[in-house]
């Protein structure tokens, strides 16, 4: 754990040390040498489940993934933002480097902690980073209120989760994830234990979001700098889902009857912000509410506590984490050039980026669940589990799919296809370093197909 | 020819992080000694190793 | 005011606390009290402007309301029970009165009404020691008087005040006001947990001093009462600026700054008492000073004021004010949650 920890930590000193015109090379550098090193992780050699552990952190299947996809996305957040930051001053430059490497550090620490206590906190400790990288660098006056918005939805979620948690402690005596299921199952019958049962979860499905509670997503998502909108659709969403994983285990005899209205909200989320995303005019809420909608279906797959709905939520998670980055990546490459998010004034940009069409090509295909690609294999898992638990779902499932198909489909015509606006044709040509960035994110994603195991968690 | 103290100057942050590597996987190994101590010598679970078996966890 | 004059008032400042502490009588607790309320107003009043007057009049009025009241209530409880020991209160209305009377001296929340404004009308300096030092005494006859109250009178105290102080807070643009309102908050987190833990509250205490410190130092050292000139700090003093920011998020209690320290804590203890309720709607009010705790972010780190500073005097003139208190409280404002376990030994 430390092995990789302690090099995060050093690279607050190496930003803020090296010389200004070397500090983005320098990062950009040392934390792909973190991630790499990083993915030693995947080799597991324990009997336990549970490998690189110290007395504080430790690394299972289920957070390995998450964990290395954490590491992975700090140098190709550096890339992204290398354009529009560069014109700040250098301070501001290192700065910003420095909230992004602190958010890293968090990250590990949250999804490596083996205490639901330090994950807690660590899940919290994310929230200041995020929350001054909106507000600051976001480019419009709505980023204050954006900012407002993340920073008390997740927080009027997850601060009854401290309570719920307390009491969880004072009943099994221990939140050691790593001896927990093997406490006393609690005998929950009375009101008190259900409302309970909603304060364990609320945060996270705030975090996920579940539809409804959904609304700070799409406004951080707008107003947030390319950075930003990555990592929060990267990881922070997955932070819910993790968190979820880890807590249902301890509500067992409860949530037998208690996630039906969640399961329902969930997978009606998934065709409500499908149907959104179909009417949507700006570039970035598009892609926001379609994470809303994937993530919709995450919750399902969790929620019915089966081992394939396990699996599927977690191959869905990371495969979702790297396709949507990606799509932000490419709305800001769009923004950056013309300024604008909405969609109908960068139309047919495919005549004058034709490999950048690919790339949109590419990306909308793996958002939309194309074979062979492990978003397919996160869905398809899904959407068996949930067919086995009940087949009234496929309904809901199988049009959510069918709405996901259309608006990738709608999201690609409007910006590749179509006629060039007169007004967008004296626009700079794409930089190498934007097409290695989209490189970094879809090779990976075709790369994990081959070997699915990594990314299945304990339970296949 | 290269001039080694400007590039010394300029790259020496280089060192930080794999520093941070040598001092991290350090910590690591000196922790696992101390968690693995008594691995195989308890009086309820441990057992004869196969030949070939190294530890019977890690 | 002269340096001898300055040094008396200061050191019977020391002295009435201290004679508050030590004593295990009422009537010399009394004298603490009233020696230390005598200390302070000439500090209050040093400088002749209408607010600083009419707030050291305000203040003197409810200190000397509070000392008549808990005066004329350790006597009942020794003319019925022949008893004037801090630890033998056991009169009911003799409690409940001292109890109000300590909480109208503190600042807690149905009695808060004189805090904000007499806090407006001071320097950052008697602010400070206002919002700090003052609430030392008082605290320690409360953690004393605490087994012998009534568990709902402390509850509802608590409660009430966090709401207050979280609601009050919402709409003022002044920093002195928000501060005020702000420790009428902490006061309240302080008193719910005095009878079930009253370490706990000394804990509350001193991560409460230290924070506030922090604020009200990096105020002076900007020179800003108002939102509106905090804006301009930025370009001041940029790195206190930021660093700023996240004081200010530690008071609000977030999580990987100290302020989340005593929150948690009290948390705890809250759930261990059989008190969920109760805990979650704590929780829940910290939201309501966190919300202005963070516009104070906004306006000061967050964004750039669209308005310019006219005088060029903020970059020329030279800080003469020591950092290095400023510079440490800072550090501890921001990373003690490490040291928690630290923070239980020491308080147990």
């Amino acid at each position: 754990m430390l092995k990789i920890l302690i090099p995060t930590i050093m690279l607050f000193p190496t930003i803020w040390l090296s010389p200004s015109k070397w500090v983005w090379t320098t990062t950009t550098l040392q934390s792909l040498i973190i991630a790499l090193v990083s993915l030693s992780w995947i080799n597991w050699s324990s009997e336990t489940g549970w490998a690189s552990s110290n007395l504080y952190m430790g690394t299972d299947p289920l957070s390995t993934p998450l964990l290395v996809l954490t590491c992975w996305l700090l140098p190709l957040m550096i890339l992204a933002s290398q354009n529009h930051i560069k014109a700040e001053p250098i301070a501001r430059q290192r700065n910003y480097i420095t909230l992004l490497a602190s958010l890293q550090t968090f990250l590990i620490m949250a999804f490596g902690a083996t205490e639901i206590i330090m994950f807690y906190i660590m899940f919290e400790a994310t929230l200041i980073p995020t929350l001054i990288i909106i507000t600051r660098w976001g480019n419009q006056a709505v980023r204050l209120s954006a900012g407002t918005y993340f920073l008390f939805y997740t927080l009027a979620g997850s601060l009854p989760l401290l309570v719920a948690l307390l009491l969880l402690h004072q009943n099994t005596g221990s939140l050691s994830m790593l001896i927990i299921q093997y406490s006393q199952p609690m005998a929950l019958s009375s009101w008190g234990d259900k409302i309970w049962w909603a304060g364990c979860l609320i945060a996270f499905l705030v975090k996920m979001p579940l539809y409804g509670v959904h609304l700070w997503l799409p406004k951080a998502h707008v107003e947030a700098p390319v950075a930003g909108s990555m990592v929060l659709a990267t990881i922070l969403l997955k932070l819910g889902g993790y968190g979820m994983m880890r807590m249902m285990l301890m509500l067992d005899p409860l949530s037998k009857d208690m996630v039906y209205p969640v399961i329902a909200l969930a997978l009606w989320g998934v065709l409500m912000t499908g149907s959104i995303c179909l009417r949507q005019t700006d570039l970035k809420s598009l892609i926001a509410y379609s994470s809303v909608s994937h993530m919709g279906l995450v919750a399902g797959g969790i929620l019915i506590q089966t081992p394939w709905g396990f699996t599927g939520a977690l191959v869905l998670m990371i495969a979702h984490g790297l396709v949507s980055s990606a799509l932000f990546c490419l709305a800001n490459t769009t923004y950056e050039r013309t300024h604008s998010r909405t969609m109908i004034l960068a139309r047919g940009m495919q005549i004058i980026f034709p490999l950048t069409a690919v790339w949109w090509f590419l990306s909308n295909l793996a958002n939309l669940a194309l074979p062979p690609l492990p978003n397919l294999m996160g869905e398809l898992v899904i959407i068996t589990a949930l067919f086995n638990w009940s087949p009234w779902t496929l309904i809901l499932t199988g049009a959510g799919t069918l709405i996901t198909a259309a608006y990738s489909l709608y999201l690609f015509l409007m910006s590749q296809r179509g006629p060039l606006p007169q007004h967008i044709i004296n626009l700079q040509p794409f930089h190498t370093r934007e097409h290695l960035l989209m490189i970094l994110h879809l090779l990976p994603v075709a790369l994990l197909i081959t070997k699915p195991e990594i990314m299945w968690g304990w339970w296949y | 020819m290269v001039n080694f103290a400007a590039m010394v100057r300029e790259h020496w942050v280089n060192v930080l992080v794999p520093l941070g590597f040598v001092i991290g996987i350090y910590l690591d190994r000196w922790n696992d000694q101390k968690l693995t101590a008594f691995r195989n010598k308890s009086a309820l679970y441990s057992r004869e190793l196969k030949p070939g078996e190294e530890y019977t966890w890690k | 005011m002269s340096p001898y004059v300055i040094t008396i008032l200061l050191s019977s400042l020391g002295l009435g606390t201290a004679l508050t502490f030590m004593s295990s009588h009422w009537l010399l607790a009394w004298m603490g009290l009233e020696i230390n309320t005598l200390a302070i107003l000439p500090l209050m009043a040093q400088h002749h402007h209408p607010r600083a007057v009419e707030a050291t009049t305000k203040y003197f009025l409810a200190q000397a309301a509070a000392a008549a009241t808990i005066l004329f209530a350790s006597t009942i409880n020794a003319w019925t029970t022949g008893e004037w020991n801090i630890y033998c209160l056991s009169h009911p209305a003799a409690t409940i009165l001292i109890t109000m009377a300590l909480a109208l001296k503190v600042g807690l929340a149905p009695v808060h009404f004189w805090m904000p404004p007499v806090m407006q009308g001071l320097t950052l300096t008697t602010g400070l020691i206002m919002a700090t030092w003052q609430k030392l005494a008082p605290f320690a006859l409360i953690i004393q008087m605490a087994p012998f109250t009534h568990p709902l009178l402390l509850t509802t105290l608590g409660l009430l005040s966090v709401f207050i102080g979280g609601w009050g807070g919402l709409n003022q643009t002044q920093l002195r006001k928000i501060l005020a309102y702000s420790s009428i908050a902490h006061l309240g987190w302080m008193i719910i947990v005095t009878q079930y833990k009253p370490q706990l509250t000394v804990l509350v205490l001193i991560t409460y001093i230290i924070m506030t410190s922090a604020t009200f130092l990096t105020f002076k050292l900007m020179a800003t009462t108002k939102i509106n000139t905090l804006a301009m700090s930025w370009a001041k003093v940029p790195t206190i600026t930021a660093m700023a920011a996240l004081a200010l998020l530690s008071l609000g209690g977030l999580p990987p700054l100290t302020g989340f320290m005593p929150k948690w804590l009290i948390l705890q203890e809250l759930t261990m008492q059989g008190l969920p309720l109760t805990a979650t709607m704590m929780t829940l009010s910290a939201l309501l000073s966190l919300y202005f705790y963070l516009r104070l972010c906004y306006a000061m780190t967050l964004t750039i004021s669209p308005n310019t500073n006219n005088s060029s005097a903020p970059w020329r003139l030279q800080n003469t004010q020591a950092t290095a208190p400023l510079a440490t409280l800072m550090i501890m404002t921001l990373l003690l949650l490490p040291l928690t376990p630290l923070a239980q030994t020491l308080t147990n």
